[in-house]
C-alpha cells in the first residue's frame, strides 16, 4: 500500500530545503506556507447515496406527457430547458451547478448486487476484492494535514459493509461510520454519533493524559528493538487516533455548535443533519464524506411511490441545496465534487400498488460542484422512459468521470491481492460533463 | 532442541565447513531408502543449515536466541492461538529442564487448542473475504468439521481430499466453501488453486497467465471439475449440503465450446471416474504426491504461519516471477512433508524445533536483517481472534460485565470485535488497521470490560490485599505481554500506582496500567 505521493510533495520539499539551510524558523514558516498551499489544493468528494434506488421519473428525468410520468408536476430551474420535479424547488435554483446524467444503465437489479456494482464498479463475488470508490478516492485525495479520518460515512445503509469495504486496500482505508443514536422524534434534530470517540466513563482528560505518558514510554522502548513495519504502523495509527482525540478536529462531529437556524435549513432528519456534518468535515479538510438518504431502503418504493418520493425529495432538497450554498459561501464548492446516486432507478411503468419497481436499464445520476460542467443534461431516455436512446453510460464510466472531476486519474493503480496493479475505475470519461 | 545442541554430532561441524559437499553427498542415492532416511533425519538442523548458508552468503548477522518468555509467548500464539496463561508461563519460566522448549512444543501440538486454532485459521482461508455474517451456522459447521480433522491429525492430503469430495447431509461441513461462492465453477476453481496449489490460476480466466505457464484453457478445464455442483437444502437440519449431478458443463467464454475437465498443464484427460464424479477425479491428482504444487504450497503455508512470511510470499502467488527466497529449503520441506505422509503435526513440530524459530525478534533497529532472510524472527501481528481470546483468558478471566461469564454474551462481543477488526488476506508482517480500529481498541466495549474495575477479573483479583505492588505489576505484565517487567518498567509502573490522585482507588490505577499494556504494540504482536 503506497501512500499517495501527490499532496505531500511540496511539504517534503520545503522541509528538506529548511533542513539543509539549518534555519529552523525559515523552515517552519516555509512548512506552514506549504501546508496552507496543500490545504488550498485539497479536493473533496461528497457522495449522496440514495438507498433503495431513487425514482428518476419523479426527480430529474420527468415524463409529464406520458402515462408513465406519474402525478408530480414539473418546475422550471435556473437553467432554461432543464426541468425538475416540483418537490425539488431549492435544487432547481441551483441547476446551473448540476450535470444530470440521464442515460445510466447497469446489469444489476438486486439491491445488494446493484449497490456493490455502483459503489465498486464491479459485480459482486469476483476473484478480486475491489475497494469501494469512497475508499479509493479517500486514499488518492488523502489530506496529510488533517487529523480527521479520510472517509466518513453518515448513516450508511443496509449493504454498507460491502459497499464501503476497502477490499484489497486493507482496513486502514475503511470508512469511519457515523450512526444515528435513537430514532428522530418530534421536532428534535436527528442525533448523529461516531462510535468509540469518547474514552470510557470516568476517564477524564487528566487521567487520559497520565495513561498516555506511560503508554508512550512503553511504545518507545519496544520500538528500539522491534521497529518492524507492523509495529511502526501500529504506533503511527494509534498516534493519529490520539491526535484526533486530543485536538479540536473531532468537534466537527458536534452539530450542537451550529445555530438552530442553520440546522433547520438543512432539515431535521438524518440526511439533513448528515449534510451539515459533511460541510463541517469538508471545512476541516476531510477528503470524502458520504451521506445516505432513506433509512434502510427508503427509496425502494414498490408501493405508494409518490407519497414516499415526495417526502424523500423534501429532505433531499433541503439538505443538498443548503450544503451546496454553504460550501459556495466559504469558497469550497469549487473544490468539492458531489455525486448523487442510488443502486439503480425505478420502472417507468407504475404497478398496481401505485409503486415503481427496480430498473437498472435506464436511470439518472447527478454530478455537481468542482470539476463538473453544471447546468446541463447528458444522455436521453425514450419518451416512455423504458430505454436509453442517447449517450448510454455505465457505472464504470460514471466512477471514472467522478475521479476526473476530482483531479484524480481514474487509471491510477493500486496494488491488489497477489501484487496485481488495478486501476481505480476503467470506464470512459463522460467528457461533456467535465470542466 | 537443547538436547540435540548439547550432543552436536561431528558431521555437523564438517557440514558447516563444507556445506556444498554434503548436499551433494546427500543427493547421491546409494540406496534409495538409506538416502531418504539420512536426508530426513535431524530435519530441524537441515532446515537451519539451509538458512545459515544463505545468511552467511549474504553476510548477515543472525539474532540471538529468544528468551524463554519470548519463546513461550510465540509458541503458544502460533500453535494454540492464545498467549500463554499466566500459570503456565510461570511454570515454564521456572522449569529447569534443558529440553523444556521441545516439551512445550509437543504438548501444545497435542492439545485440543491446536486443533481449534488451526480450524480458526483455515475457516478464514476457506471463506471468501467479502462473506457476510448471515451464514454463521454453515461457517460453524465448517469449523467443527475442520477441528475434527486437526484433532485426529488426519494427514493433510486426506483432509483436502475429504474437503474436495464432501457432499450430502452427513458430510456437509465443507458445504459453505461451495455455497458462499454460489457453486460457481469459476470461483471454486480460483479458490481451490490459490489454497491448495498456491497459484492464482484465475488470472488465466481472461487471458494467458502473465507469469506462469498456465493458459486460458487450463483455467477453464480446471473449472470444469466443479461444473456438476448442486445445492441440497437441509435448512431443517440447520445447514446446507452439496451434491454432484452429471450433466452440467462449463463453456469457454463467448463460445459454445464445452470444456472437458483436465488437470492444469496436463496434455491428457484424467482417468474416467466410474460415476463421472468430477470432484473425485480432481482430488486423485490434486491431493497427491504426484502433484508437484500440492506439497510445496502446503509446506510454504506452514512456514508462513510460523515465520510470518512464506518462502514464497504471498503464499498464493507461487509463480515463475516470484521465486522462493530459499528454493532448496522449500523443496526440502515439500519432500519432508511427503516423506512424513502429510503429517501436519510432524511438520509443525520439526519447524518449531529449529534454531531459526527459536531466534529472538529483538534487533537494534538499524541492523535488522531483511524479513525474507529469517535471520531474526519476524514480528507477527495478531489476528483479531488471537487478541480477543488472549484478552479473555488472561484479563477478563471469564467474567464479562454484570452478566458474568454468560457465554452467549462473550460470543457476541467476540464476534463484534472480530468483525470490526477483520483483515482477511493480509500478511501478519503488516498492521492492517486504521484510525477507526485504533479508536475501537482504545474505547471499545471489550477494552471497557478489560479495564473497568468492577468488570475485569484480573483487576479484581489483583486488588486483593495480600499482593505486593511488585507482584501486581509482575502479574499484569505476564497477563498482557507474557513477560516479566524490566527493572525500569517495574519502577515506572510502581510510581504510577503510588501516585494515585486523592480520589482514586488502587483498582482505578490498576485499570489504567491494564489499559496501557493492552494498547501497546507489543500486546498486539507475536514476538
Amino acid at each position: 500500500m503506497l501512500p499517495s505521493p501527490q499532496p505531500n510533495r511540496r511539504l517534503a520539499a520545503a522541509v528538506s530545503i529548511g533542513g539543509a539551510l539549518g534555519f529552523s524558523r525559515w523552515m517552519s514558516s516555509i512548512a506552514t506556507a506549504a501546508s496552507e498551499a496543500a490545504q488550498q489544493d485539497q479536493r473533496h468528494c461528497v457522495i449522496l447515496w440514495m438507498s433503495g434506488g431513487p425514482s428518476q421519473l419523479d426527480t430529474f428525468d420527468m415524463k409529464p406527457d406520458h402515462a408513465n410520468g406519474g402525478t408530480f408536476k414539473e418546475i422550471a430551474t435556473n437553467v432554461p430547458g432543464i426541468r425538475f420535479s416540483e418537490h425539488l424547488p431549492k435544487l432547481a435554483q441551483q441547476a446551473d451547478q448540476l450535470a444530470i446524467v440521464r442515460s445510466m444503465a447497469t446489469k444489476e437489479g438486486d439491491h445488494e448486487r446493484g449497490t456493490k456494482v455502483m459503489r465498486t464498479g464491479h459485480p459482486i463475488g469476483g476473484p478480486v476484492n475491489y475497494p469501494a470508490i469512497g475508499c479509493s478516492l479517500s486514499k488518492s485525495l488523502k489530506n496529510p494535514q488533517s487529523k480527521l479520518p479520510g472517509y466518513v460515512t453518515v448513516a450508511p445503509g443496509p449493504f454498507a459493509r460491502d459497499s464501503t469495504s476497502p477490499g484489497f486496500l486493507g482496513p486502514k482505508f475503511a470508512a469511519t461510520s457515523v450512526s444515528v443514536s435513537g430514532p428522530p422524534s418530534g421536532d428534535q434534530f436527528a442525533q448523529l454519533r461516531v462510535d468509540h470517540l469518547q474514552p470510557h466513563a470516568g476517564v477524564g482528560p487528566a487521567r487520559h493524559n497520565e495513561r498516555l505518558a506511560l503508554w508512550r514510554s512503553m511504545q518507545d522502548s519496544f520500538l528500539k528493538t522491534r521497529a518492524t513495519e507492523n509495529v511502526v504502523a501500529q504506533d503511527t495509527v494509534y498516534q493519529s487516533a490520539l491526535d484526533m482525540l486530543g485536538s479540536n478536529a473531532k468537534d466537527a462531529f458536534d452539530l450542537s455548535a451550529e445555530s438552530d437556524k442553520v440546522r433547520q435549513a438543512y432539515g431535521r432528519g438524518t440526511f439533513g443533519q448528515g449534510c451539515l456534518m459533511a460541510r463541517r468535515l469538508i471545512e476541516r479538510g476531510v477528503p470524502l464524506v458520504e451521506v445516505t438518504l432513506g433509512d434502510g431502503l427508503g427509496w425502494d418504493t414498490h408501493a405508494n411511490n409518490f407519497e414516499q418520493v415526495k417526502q424523500l425529495s423534501q429532505q433531499l432538497d433541503a439538505g443538498w441545496s443548503t450544503l451546496m450554498s454553504e460550501l459556495d459561501e466559504i469558497g469550497l464548492l469549487e473544490k468539492t465534487t458531489i455525486l448523487w446516486a442510488g443502486e439503480f432507478g425505478r420502472t417507468p411503468t407504475i404497478n398496481s400498488n401505485g409503486g415503481r419497481d427496480h430498473f437498472p436499464q435506464a436511470f439518472t445520476c447527478v454530478l455537481a460542484g468542482g470539476g463538473v460542467a453544471g447546468g446541463q443534461t447528458y444522455g436521453k431516455t425514450s419518451d416512455n422512459g423504458m430505454e436509453v436512446t442517447d449517450g448510454k453510460v455505465n457505472q464504470q464510466d460514471l466512477l471514472a468521470t467522478l475521479c476526473a472531476a476530482l483531479g484524480v486519474n481514474p487509471k491510477q493503480e493500486n496494488i491488489g491481492e497477489g501484487g496485481r496493479p488495478i486501476a481505480i475505475a476503467e470506464g470512459n470519461l463522460i467528457e461533456q460533463v467535465l470542466r | 532442541m537443547s538436547v540435540a545442541k548439547a550432543s552436536a554430532p561431528f558431521p555437523l561441524i564438517l557440514l558447516a565447513l563444507f556445506p556444498f559437499a554434503l548436499t551433494a553427498a546427500l543427493s547421491l542415492p546409494s540406496s534409495a531408502d538409506d538416502a531418504s532416511t539420512d536426508q530426513f533425519a535431524r530435519a530441524s538442523q537441515r532446515v537451519d543449515q539451509f538458512l545459515d548458508q544463505a545468511q552467511q552468503h549474504a553476510g548477515l548477522q543472525p539474532a540471538g536466541e529468544s528468551s524463554d518468555a519470548e519463546f513461550c509467548r510465540r509458541v503458544w500464539l502460533d500453535l494454540a492461538g492464545v498467549a500463554p496463561p499466566v500459570w503456565s508461563l510461570r511454570s515454564f519460566l521456572a522449569d529447569q529442564r534443558t529440553d523444556k522448549r521441545d516439551r512445550l512444543i509437543a504438548s501444545l501440538l497435542d492439545s485440543p487448542r491446536f486443533a481449534t486454532h488451526m480450524a480458526n485459521r483455515w475457516n478464514e482461508f476457506l471463506l471468501p473475504a467479502d462473506s457476510t455474517n448471515d451464514r454463521q451456522i454453515d461457517s460453524a459447521e465448517l469449523h467443527r468439521w475442520l477441528r475434527k480433522q486437526f484433532l485426529a491429525n488426519t494427514p493433510y492430503d486426506h483432509v483436502v481430499g475429504g474437503f474436495l469430495t464432501a457432499g450430502g447431509k452427513s458430510d456437509r461441513g465443507p458445504a459453505i466453501f461451495y455455497t458462499s461462492r454460489n457453486l460457481e465453477p469459476v470461483k471454486l476453481a480460483s479458490a481451490t488453486s490459490r489454497l491448495f496449489l498456491g497459484v492464482q490460476l484465475e488470472c488465466a480466466q481472461c487471458h494467458p497467465h502473465p507469469f506462469a505457464r498456465w493458459m486460458q484453457d487450463d483455467f477453464w478445464s480446471f473449472a470444469a471439475f466443479f461444473s456438476q455442483l448442486e445445492l441440497v437444502d437441509t435448512r431443517m437440519a440447520g445447514g446446507q449440503a452439496i451434491a454432484d449431478r452429471p450433466g452440467r458443463e462449463v463453456t469457454f467464454p463467448d463460445s459454445d465450446r464445452v470444456m472437458a475437465p483436465r488437470y492444469p498443464g496436463a496434455a491428457e484427460p484424467p482417468e474416467p471416474d466410474p460415476q463421472d464424479f468430477r470432484r473425485r477425479q480432481l482430488t486423485i491428482w490434486l491431493a497427491s504426491r504426484n502433484n508437484p504444487y500440492f506439497a510445496r504450497a502446503a509446506a510454504n503455508r506452514v512456514w508462513a504461519h510460523l515465520f510470518g512470511r512464506g518462502l514464497v510470499d504471498p503464499v498464493d502467488a507461487m509463480d515463475d516471477d516470484n521465486p522462493p527466497s530459499h528454493p532448496e529449503l522449500l523443496q526440502y520441506l515439500a519432500d519432508y512433508f511427503v516423506e512424513e505422509r502429510f503429517d501436519l503435526k510432524s511438520l509443525y513440530g520439526m519447524l518449531a524445533r529449529t534454531k531459526a524459530y527459536g531466534r529472538s525478534s529483538a534487533v537494534v533497529s538499524d541492523r535488522r536483517p531483511p524479513p525474507s532472510s529469517f535471520a531474526a524472527m519476524n514480528v507477527k501481528t495478531l489476528s483479531a481472534a488471537q487478541f480477543f481470546d488472549s484478552l479473555q483468558q488472561n484479563v477478563l478471566l471469564g467474567s464479562f460485565g454484570p452478566a458474568g461469564g454468560n457465554p452467549d454474551r462473550i460470543a457476541m462481543v467476540r464476534q463484534e470485535f472480530v468483525t470490526r477488526m477483520r483483515s482477511a488476506g493480509t500478511s501478519p508482517t503488516e498492521y492492517p488497521h486504521g484510525v477507526v480500529q485504533a479508536l475501537g481498541m482504545m474505547n471499545g466495549p471489550e477494552m471497557l470490560a478489560a479495564t473497568a474495575e468492577p468488570q475485569s477479573g484480573l483487576i479484581a483479583s489483583l486488588d486483593a490485599p495480600f499482593f505486593s505492588d511488585r507482584e501486581r505489576i509482575e502479574t499484569l505484565f505476564l497477563a498482557c505481554l507474557s513477560r516479566p517487567p524490566s527493572d525500569d518498567e517495574q519502577a515506572r509502573f510502581d510510581d504510577y500506582l503510588k501516585n494515585a490522585r486523592s480520589n482514586q482507588t488502587r483498582a482505578a490505577r490498576l485499570s489504567d496500567l491494564t489499559w496501557i499494556l493492552l494498547n501497546t504494540a507489543e500486546c498486539f504482536v507475536c514476538p
